[in-house]
Parts: C-alpha cells; structure tokens; sequence
C-alpha cells in the first residue's frame, strides 16, 4: 500500500465514490484494532494510491465504543469523467482486502486471492473488451518496412518498431497518428541510437480497450512508463509531438531518471489555463464526431505535406471501424481545459518537478501550426537548458509528415552538438 | 414480512422457515403436498430476504430481530398448534421464536442446522472460502459488491443442479444493489466465540432446548452436506434425545429441502400425520 497525503487542491478537483461500506467494523473486534493500530487512529481518512495509480480512502468512523466501528472505502476520481474500468478497481479493493487480512490475526493474506479466484472476480481486461487490429490491416505500408515487436503492460500489447542501436531515442506520436508519422526520421536518427517508436494504447499497432473509461493522462501514462520499465531504457533522448509529448513531459516528470535529452514539437502539457480558439474548436468537432477519417484529417491538417493514397490509408489502418477509435475520440477531451480538471493539477505538480531538471532541451515548432502555438513558448519558460529555437517554415502540427526529413536533420544535429545531462544519466534504480 | 399461506384456514399451521441465502422459494416442493394433506402451509421469507423488506442496516438484520419478526408473525396470524419445519438459519430463528410461544408449539422438522455453540463445522470454521468471503471489508467486497454468495450460493451449494431459471429465481430478489445485505450479516451472526454477535441468543436456544421435551421432533439430514454435516444431527439428537431420525437422504446437501423436495416433503406429511394433535 502506497500511502499518501493528498493535498487540498488535488482533492477539490475529485469525487469520492463509496465502494465498500462497512457498518459494524468491529464484528470482528481484532480486525478494527489491528486497522486503528496501522492506522494510527479510530476515526480519520487514510489515503493510498493503487498500483493502477488511483487514490483510495478508507474512513474510519468511531460510534463512541472507542474503536473503529464503521469504516468506508472510497475511490476518488476525476470529477469529469466516469470511473476507470470496473477491473482496475477490483483488483485495487482485493489489494485493499489483501493489506487488511496481512493486519490482522483472524485472517489470511493469501485467502483473499484464492477465495476470489473461487469466486472468479475478473481483475484483468474481460473478454471482448479489448481489440487488436488484425496484422494485415498493416501490409504493405509504404516508407515503413519496420517490423513489428511488442512488450505487454497491464494485461494490454504494446506496439513499436525498432530501429539502429545504441542509446534510446524514443519517439513518442499523439493524436489521432500512430508509429507510422515518424517513417521520414527513424531513419536518420537510428544513425545517432536506438530508434524506438510505440504506438500509444488505443493506437496503431497496439491493444485497443473498447471502453472509453479505459482512457485517461493517468492510464496512459502508467502505460508508457511500463513499456520504458519492461524495455529497462535508459539515457533516453525523447522525441515527441502532441500528446506524444504530453505524456512524454509526464513520464519525463515522473521517472528523470531514465532521460538524457529532451526535443518537443508542437506539444505542451497543460496546466489547466483556458486554450486556444482552435483547439476548442477541435475538441468540439471531435466529441461530436462518431468516427474519424484520419487519413482524410491528416490530409486537411499537413501545411506542406502531401499524403498518397497508400499513406492515407496507413493512417486509418489502425482503425478498421469506429469502434477502434476509442482512444481517438476520447483524447480531444482529456486535455485539461479547466484548473479544477484533475489532470490539469497532476500536470502542475509534473511542471515543477520539470522546473528543477536540467537536460538540454530543444523545441521545434511548425510555423503553421495552430493547436498547439502557446506551448512553445509554455515549455520554454519551464526549462532552463533550452537550445535556440527552431522554426520551420511551411511546416503545420504534423511537423514530421510536412518536414520530416528537415527535422529529423536539425535533430541529429542538435544531438551530435548536445551531451546528454550527465545528472540525468544515472541508470535507474529497479 | 412476506409471506406464503397455502392450504384450508383451518389446516394445522406448518412454518417452512429457509435460511441463507434463500427464501419462501426453497420450499416450493412442500406446499403443494402439505395443502393437499390438509395442511396450512405458510413460507416466510425473513425480513432482508425474499419479498419481505430489505433493511440496509446491520442491527436489523441480527438473531434476536429474526426471532422477533417471526413471534410477531405468530401473534399476527394467532397460530395455534403450528409446526416449525427450519433449515440453516430457520431452525435456531424457528425455534427461538417457538420458544417464545412455546404453549402454542405442536411440532418441529429440523433439517441441516444447529441450535448451539460450540461445534462448527470445518467449512465454517474455515478461513477458505467462508470467514474471508464475510470478513471486514473483504465481506463487503465478496458478498455485495460482487454478490457471491446470494447470486453463486444455492447453485453452488445444491447437489442435484439448479437450472437456470431457478438460479434466478433465488437470486433476483438479491439482483438491486444493496438488498442483500442480510447474506452478509447472517454468516456474521454465525456464533464462532464467545463475545460474537449472536453467541449469547444462540445460547439462550441451547438452554431452553429441555423445554420442548413434550414437542414431537423430527430430525431430517443430508450427510453429504459440508455446512451442516452428520455431527450436527448427532449433537441435535444429544441436545433433544426424544427426536425421532436422523433420517437420512442421499444425493442432497445443503439444500436438503430443494434438492430432494417431493421425498422430504412426504416424510415431513407422514409425520405430521402420526403426531396429529399430540399435545393439544
């Protein structure tokens, strides 16, 4: 059990939801005792995070005995959102049971497991509940001969193509895009390190949970950092755009440790402030839309770029029916547009911790893009170690597919130019 | 408090008393043969189960509660003469309600309970599955917010194999959440030690038990039961040597009454029979 303290600001942007409520916790009066000792107290909320990353409480309730007499667990999520997979908080309330039984006297750590598993209470993904995109749908995809790997994370494949070797560089996509935007410069960075592209969950070559509930910062977060942990990378060089860095600055937030250097494009990680007209604009379009043709999108969207058929359809590829574009439809809405959105605080906490890193960082911007205009000038005023800035002309929000080759070269430039932090470099402690 | 009430008005009163998880449902073999021999055959279904109401609140739902509402029931329908016929929780709620009129009491079938402390069965006492699936907060878990035990138990439990259909007719009384709330206080009323919530009403039965020396008793039994196993008839005989039987039933368990309802429910009408207006 992870215990935490939750601040005040975090907690106003959540809703708490009973999930089990005990009225007579001292039916067994050794389990209360043994839950106030750990607790260190009879009435009072005691706060952890799950191995799925949510917050929980269990509030003791003291009815005059002088013991814990009621006790009630919440779960706490993002006010505007409906709670995470059904699963996620099963398994969580067992490890909660689990913790419980490890405290007191009458019962068994191991029971809780077994009984469940008699019970057959479903703690992973249920059948049916998660797609994958049959292999084929991905033949034949021009400028991209890379073969398929994957690593599992939660329960769920993650996709990626590999390319060169030495120190990672990780090339992180957004939306509605997958591995294939970056076909223009896996090429020439892998002569610089280890080119690892993954597709995010619900993206690409990767599992498809079909729920939308499925998806948050939080979910793809834990994702990403568990695909770094099973690949154990290190000295990182990320590479990101869109979401790709929003996540990206999240996991770079979260686990320093494993990056070197940074290069953001036409991203940003926002911390709740009201967006610009085009990405509402954008948002609204998206949650009204029931299915998205991205390659007909991508096609809108390029400033310079120029997608043959074949490439058209490489982006919807992913996607054989709208029931794949789960993930898709749900990210316009993820972005916090409001300081009390849940993400908007995790991304605050995710700045200051940016704020104390030093790693070099380089932002590159298409002239024409107008998502996502205001981060460039966001990230610079979080970074200290920030090359001049880059700007190419011509090129829109899909700065690899407009300019690919362009911005590749300014890349592997600036990394033959830029040592990696050497305080960033320490490998991880596993 | 629901009820069944089946047979002539003036028929001799037989209580078809079920116990967890179950309802009036358990004995639906045994009305139709006790109406037509003449008997008034009434299902309670205990309040928190069936179609009575479902309190949400622990302290409603204890022994001492149980017992009251069935004596309120008795008084209600001023019974006379009436025969308990108590499984699991309806024998120690049965005849603890009795024991409260027990001038009024003709006859009591007992099948697959107890009515002491101090023997357990080693499922109950088992920690795999049964006190974890009831413990603090892992009950809540196990039994209400997955309902194990009210929507899996008697499909589990039953030896001859429910169908479908009557699976869901022991559990949709169960199916809106939170009203099964009695699933969970009931194996917490289970007297383990002494101190547990329902140890000293169960002593208080074990006590009195002498009193019914005079009251014809029949003790029916499915050995292959896990929970109740042959011990407890054994102990029951102990307790009450003037009862006749065991008699025992193969191919049962648990569920004596569903999984062999027409055969008990002849045995019980044969009985009844040899003991008409024994002590009135």
């Amino acid at each position: 059990m992870r215990f935490v303290t939750p601040c005040e600001e975090e907690l106003s942007c959540l809703r708490g939801d009973p999930l089990l409520v005990e009225q007579e916790l001292d039916v067994r009066p050794e389990v209360a005792e043994a839950v106030e000792k750990a607790a260190g107290f009879r009435a009072g909320r005691l706060w952890w995070r799950s191995e799925h990353d949510h917050l929980y409480a269990l509030e003791l309730g003291d009815l005059g005995r002088g013991r814990p007499s009621t006790a009630t667990l919440y779960g706490f999520w993002d006010r505007f959102e409906p709670r995470p997979p059904e699963h996620e908080i099963d398994a969580d309330l067992l490890a909660a049971c689990e913790w419980i039984a490890g405290l007191s006297p009458s019962m068994n750590v191991s029971d809780i497991a077994r009984v469940a598993e008699h019970a057959r209470i479903p703690t992973g993904w249920g059948e049916g509940s998660v797609l994958r995109t049959p292999e084929e749908r991905f033949a034949n995809l021009p400028g991209f001969p890379y073969a398929a790997r994957s690593v599992e994370v939660e329960g769920l494949r993650i996709a990626y193509v590999e390319h060169g070797a030495g120190a990672p560089i990780l090339m992180l996509h957004g939306e509605p895009t997958w591995g294939y935007l970056y076909r223009h410069m896996i090429g020439p960075l892998a002569r610089l390190g280890r080119a690892l592209v993954p597709d995010l969950v619900g993206f690409g070559r990767s599992d498809k949970p079909a729920a939308a509930n499925a998806y948050s910062i939080r979910s793809h977060v834990r994702w990403l950092g568990g695909f770094i942990r099973k690949l154990d990378l290190g000295d990182i060089t990320l590479v990101c755009q869109d979401w790709g860095g929003s996540l990206g600055l999240r996991l770079l937030a979260e686990m320093p440790e494993r990056f070197g250097r940074l290069v953001a494009m036409n991203t940003g990680i926002s911390d709740g402030r009201a967006r610009g007209e085009a990405f509402l604009r954008w948002r609204r379009f998206s949650q009204r839309a029931r299915s998205l043709d991205v390659g007909r999108l991508m096609r809108r969207t390029l400033a310079a770029g120029r997608l043959s058929d074949e490439e058209a359809a490489a982006y919807n590829a992913p996607f054989p029916s709208s029931e794949y574009q789960t993930a898709a439809l749900v990210f316009p809405r993820l972005v916090p547009i409001r300081s009390d959105h849940p993400g908007a605080y995790d991304n605050r906490v995710a700045i200051e911790r940016l704020r104390a890193l030093d790693l070099p960082v380089l932002l590159i911007w298409g002239a024409e893009d107008a998502i996502t205009r205001s981060g460039e000038a966001h990230l610079r005023s979080i970074f200290r170690n920030v090359a001049p800035p880059v700007s190419i002309a011509g090129a829109g929000h899909f700065i690899q597919e407009d300019a690919g080759e362009e911005v590749a070269a300014r890349v592997a430039d600036w990394m033959k130019a830029t040592p990696r932090s050497p305080r960033a470099t320490a490998r991880p402690d596993l | 408090m629901a009820f069944i009430d089946e047979g002539p008005r003036e028929g001799r009163p037989v209580l078809l008393l079920s116990g967890n998880p179950t309802w009036g449902y358990l004995y639906r073999d045994f009305i139709g043969p006790l109406a037509s021999a003449g008997y008034r055959a009434i299902a309670p279904d205990w309040v928190g189960t069936g179609y009575s109401d479902h309190p949400r609140v622990d302290a409603a739902l204890t022994l001492a509660h149980h017992v009251a509402d069935l004596v309120s029931l008795l008084d209600q329908l001023d019974l006379r003469d009436f025969v308990v016929v108590g499984q699991d929780w309806g024998g120690p709620q049965g005849v603890g309600a009795a024991l409260q009129r027990v001038e009024r009491l003709g006859a009591i079938v007992l099948m697959n309970t107890w009515l002491f402390t101090g023997l357990l069965s080693r499922f109950h006492l088992s920690p795999r599955p049964w006190t974890t699936w009831h413990a603090p907060l892992a009950g809540q878990f196990f039994m209400k917010r997955h309902k194990v035990l009210s929507h899996h138990g008697p499909s589990a439990l039953s030896r001859r194999g429910l169908s479908e259909e009557e699976a869901r007719a022991y559990h949709h009384v169960f199916d809106e959440p939170d009203s099964d709330h009695v699933v969970l206080t009931w194996p917490r009323t289970i007297p383990m030690r002494e101190g547990d919530r329902g140890w000293g009403d169960m002593q208080a039965i074990e006590r009195r038990l002498a009193e019914l020396e005079a009251v014809p008793t029949l003790l029916l039994w499915a050995p292959e039961d896990v929970v109740f196993p042959i011990e407890h008839a054994n102990r029951l005989k102990e307790l009450m040597p003037w009862a006749e039987g065991p008699i025992l039933f193969d191919n049962a368990a648990h569920f004596l009454p569903d999984d062999r309802g027409p055969e008990v429910a002849r045995a019980v009408v044969e009985f009844l029979d040899r003991h008409r207006g024994d002590r009135s």
